[in-house]
């Protein structure tokens, strides 16, 4: 167990989500835009029409900047966040999945390449070896969906993976295929919305019209398959996920997709009818919609994985909950529950290693750290408070609060309580102090 | 709980899926090649400022050219972070984590310096013209922020190397700091060996920059000689306080190291050297000496990074930790799928570069040869076969799972 890191009010688990969040806006521009510069500069070559180059260089210009200043950095800044908040599950994934990753590097390697050389040489080199670094860019840039995928999908249902831990068992797994055929479709959804805004800066009306016309109708098509694709993904998820996703999951992430969605379909069809009337204001509002939706999704895949951070092996508190036998890892309960958690753990004041009466409470708080603040702020307010719930709750007797730990397990969404009979007085002792 | 078994008790259960030394080696080149565009990325946003502030005709096209180069450097060198920044949490776990959760808000504040000073060098370079003098306070903003980026990296690789402290660190009496909000360890003469060679590498560049375009008959011959001729004495006397850096360094190491014995340091020290004989004589003909130089300098990057691999096993060796020790869970197949990516990577990525190299080359429209061509049509069926691989395996997977 690494040091904890609680950040006052929010938890370090909101600032990767934070993080995570703001990188699906240029992430998936990422993977996007280059399939609809495809369309416009093949166009422009078959029909000689030289002006829709203008459109390609801003678009190429947004991809550049905001994708590869901002997009690349919250993409690393995805991977610190995770470090701090969730060391164990981090470093988890990377021992199993390090060769996945290094490969997504090596496309991401070709993207940062192909983006830099594609716009630096627009109108440098003859139109098709143009055209040709577009396409590797394109074909690059999914690969690394194909690959990001099965790591996320992984996360949430490892498939074969405990019983064999196979990495392609693991990466292949039930909600895989379905997961990337979402990505897949909303992705030409996403792209449409931005090339419509940046449409909204261009001088020549005609290609406007053909910008916006086109992008309509690719963001309804997207869309459309994506909502498709999504009844396929929910089916495909496993039961507990199912049973998070009727009880714990808040109603305004389903309705942030539902009127996102249904507002995008308005906004490409209105688009489609009336392309030169879309100002840059509304374009970016429509993203932010859009945004909404797939903000709404994300979450919702996050908290379907509860209680799990790597669902049928590591809790959300680092905690490995089940043995994975191929690979000699053991579940680490009976240990805790034998030599308990503030022995074991390295990171632990010493005073605090033996439970007295004169300790009792601090023992019981760094308990709390350890095993509740991944998901609980230990602040009078913030995410999901620990004094809130336990002023919600009305727990003023420690026995009460110990039957409770108790039960822990037997909620979908909530790690079992693990450690000493004496660890558990401790912290039952220090939930109640919360309720004063 | 002493430090050994602290570090054995962090250290993943999953073991790794291949040999250590594969991911070490993986790890210094990757790390040598970042580094490289770091030191480019500083080197040129503050070359860029200071032609700016200088003014004149030859200084401000220098300061164009050199913020369109730290551009794609910074670009370059948050890609080529990555790989070391991933290898890194596979062999040193448990001293990659906890150094970052220590100093954890300042982890995340990496992030956002980063991005800050990249968008303000993106400001700098595309909004420069016709501004005032005033304006390169972006420019100086953003160098700024990429050093105080470059301590905050720093201080986590130095903590890193210090488990006997980590205790300290995070323990007040009976309770735990969990702000995240300091950085414990600085080592000046160690920073200083990551930042210095920076103007030493700007020198390097701006002689490769003379060099490239010598044949182009639109450019101002005597401008691109100013620039080399530069580019030389930066490189020559930058390398030369590197020097002095790298040996107050070595003196300032714990004895018990006997670190100037080292093999790696021997090596790294004579390439070091050599680099600075060589640079010395460049100054006669920077565009000659340009690419060898800058092959010689990477070498001279790449024996240094190893060197530090050296001391950081050194440092760690202390407490009984070798990577060489590591639980394996051998996986050949994702092994493979990595190795056989990697040249499937190389071999688009040079095509790219290529037809960037060759229409620079060329003052008008390139028009590729037919093997240029072929090379790109075989880039393109490459990652439609690495698809179609990648595809068959995991519908072969997926049936023999779940059907």
């Amino acid at each position: 167990m690494y040091p904890i890191w609680e950040v006052p009010n929010l938890s370090a688990g909101i600032i990767l989500g934070i993080i995570a969040t703001f990188h699906i806006l240029p992430s998936h521009l990422s993977v996007s835009a280059m399939w609809f510069n495809l369309y416009v500069e093949t166009k422009a070559y078959r029909e000689n029409r030289p002006e829709y180059l203008e459109f390609i260089k801003k678009y190429t210009l947004l991809l550049l900047v905001f994708a590869y200043v901002l997009g690349s950095l919250s993409g690393v800044g995805i991977w610190y966040s995770a470090t701090v908040a969730n060391p164990r599950g981090l470093s988890g994934l990377i021992h199993n999945y390090v060769w996945g990753w290094a490969a997504e590097w090596v496309f991401f390697i070709v993207e940062v390449v192909g983006i830099f050389v594609y716009y630096y040489t627009l109108n440098k080199v003859d139109i098709k070896t143009h055209l040709k670094i577009g396409w590797i860019f394109a074909i690059a840039s999914w690969i690394t969906m194909i690959i990001i995928t099965g790591i996320l999908s992984f996360m949430l249902s490892p498939g074969k993976w405990p019983q064999t831990g196979n990495f392609f068992d693991g990466f292949f797994n039930q909600t895989y295929w379905s997961q990337l055929f979402v990505r897949t479709t909303v992705m030409f959804g996403i792209g449409a919305g931005y090339a419509i805004a940046v449409s909204a800066r261009l001088k020549n009306d005609d290609v406007r019209k053909l910008v916006v016309k086109t992008a309509s109708r690719w963001g309804i098509a997207g869309l459309v398959l994506g909502a498709l694709a999504v009844q396929w993904y929910l089916k495909a998820l496993p039961e507990n996920a199912h049973g998070l996703l009727g009880s714990i999951v808040p109603k305004g992430l389903k309705t942030g997709m539902v009127v996102s969605f249904s507002a995008m379909i308005l906004y490409f069809v209105y688009a489609h009818i009336k392309p030169l009337t879309i100002r840059i204001v509304p374009a970016v509002l429509a993203i932010a919609v859009l945004f909404v939706g797939i903000w709404s999704a994300e979450r919702m895949r996050e908290i379907i994985r509860k209680p799990y951070v790597i669902s049928h092996y590591m809790y959300s508190n680092q905690i490995i909950g089940s043995d994975v036998r191929s690979k000699g890892v053991k579940a680490e309960a009976d240990l805790i529950n034998e030599r308990g958690i503030l022995k074991i753990a390295p990171f632990v004041p010493s005073g605090l290693r033996d439970i007295n009466e004169g300790n009792k409470l601090q023992a019981g708080k760094m308990i709390a750290i350890i095993e509740c603040s991944s998901c609980h702020v230990l602040d009078e307010n913030g995410l999901r408070s620990l004094p809130k719930m336990m002023k919600g709750l009305g727990f003023k007797d420690a026995e009460v609060v110990e039957g409770f730990l108790d039960a822990l397990g037997g909620y979908l969404h909530m790690p079992p309580f693990y450690g000493t009979a004496a660890e558990k007085k401790a912290l039952a002792a220090y939930l109640v102090s919360l309720n004063k | 709980m002493d430090v050994g078994t602290m570090i054995n008790t962090l250290q993943d259960p999953m073991g790794i899926p291949f040999y250590p030394i594969l991911f070490q080696v993986l790890m210094v080149i990757t790390f040598a090649l970042h580094i490289m565009f770091v030191n480019f990325a500083i080197g040129t946003i503050s070359l860029s400022v200071y032609a700016y502030l200088k003014g004149g005709e030859y200084w401000r096209q220098l300061s164009k050219s050199m913020a369109r180069a730290a551009t794609s450097s910074i670009s370059m060198a948050i890609l080529l972070g990555v790989a070391p920044l991933l290898f890194v949490q596979v062999i040193y776990d448990p001293f990659w984590y906890v150094s970052n959760t220590l100093s954890a808000a300042w982890v995340i504040g990496f992030i956002l310096i980063l991005m800050t000073a990249y968008s303000l060098t993106y400001v700098f370079y595309l909004k420069r013209d016709s501004k005032s003098n005033s304006f390169a306070i972006f420019g100086i903003i953003a160098f700024a922020f990429f050093i105080f980026a470059g301590v905050i990296m720093h201080a986590l690789g130095y903590q890193l190397l210090q488990p006997e402290k980590w205790l300290d660190w995070y323990v007040r009496g009976n309770t735990a700091d969990t702000s995240g909000v300091s950085l414990h360890a600085f080592q000046l003469s160690r920073f200083l060996h990551f930042i210095v060679p920076s103007f030493a590498m700007a020198g390097i560049l701006l002689m490769l920059y003379a060099w490239y375009f010598k044949d182009r008959n639109d450019k101002d011959k005597e401008y691109l000689q100013w620039a080399g001729k530069m580019g030389a004495n930066m490189a020559f006397v930058f390398t030369a306080i590197q020097a002095a850096v790298g040996f107050w360094w070595l003196l300032s190491l714990p004895s018990e190291f006997r670190f100037f014995l080292d093999p790696f340091f021997l090596i790294g020290a004579g390439l070091g050297i050599v680099l600075l004989v060589y640079l010395y004589s460049a100054r006669k003909d920077p565009v000659r000496y340009a690419v060898p130089g800058i092959l010689l300098a990477f070498l001279t990057i790449l024996g240094m990074s190893y060197t530090r691999e050296s001391l950081r096993m050194k440092y760690l060796g202390r407490f009984d930790y070798s990577i060489f020790n590591y639980k394996l869970n051998l996986d050949y197949g994702s092994t493979l799928l990595f190795l056989s990516t990697f040249v499937v990577g190389l071999v688009i990525a040079g095509y790219l570069l290529s037809v960037a190299y060759k229409s620079g080359k060329t003052a008008g429209e390139y028009v590729p040869t037919p093997s240029m061509n072929r090379w790109g049509k075989v880039s393109i069926a490459l990652l439609l076969i690495w698809i179609a691989i990648v595809a068959g395996l995991g519908i072969a997977i997926s049936v023999k799972n779940y059907l």
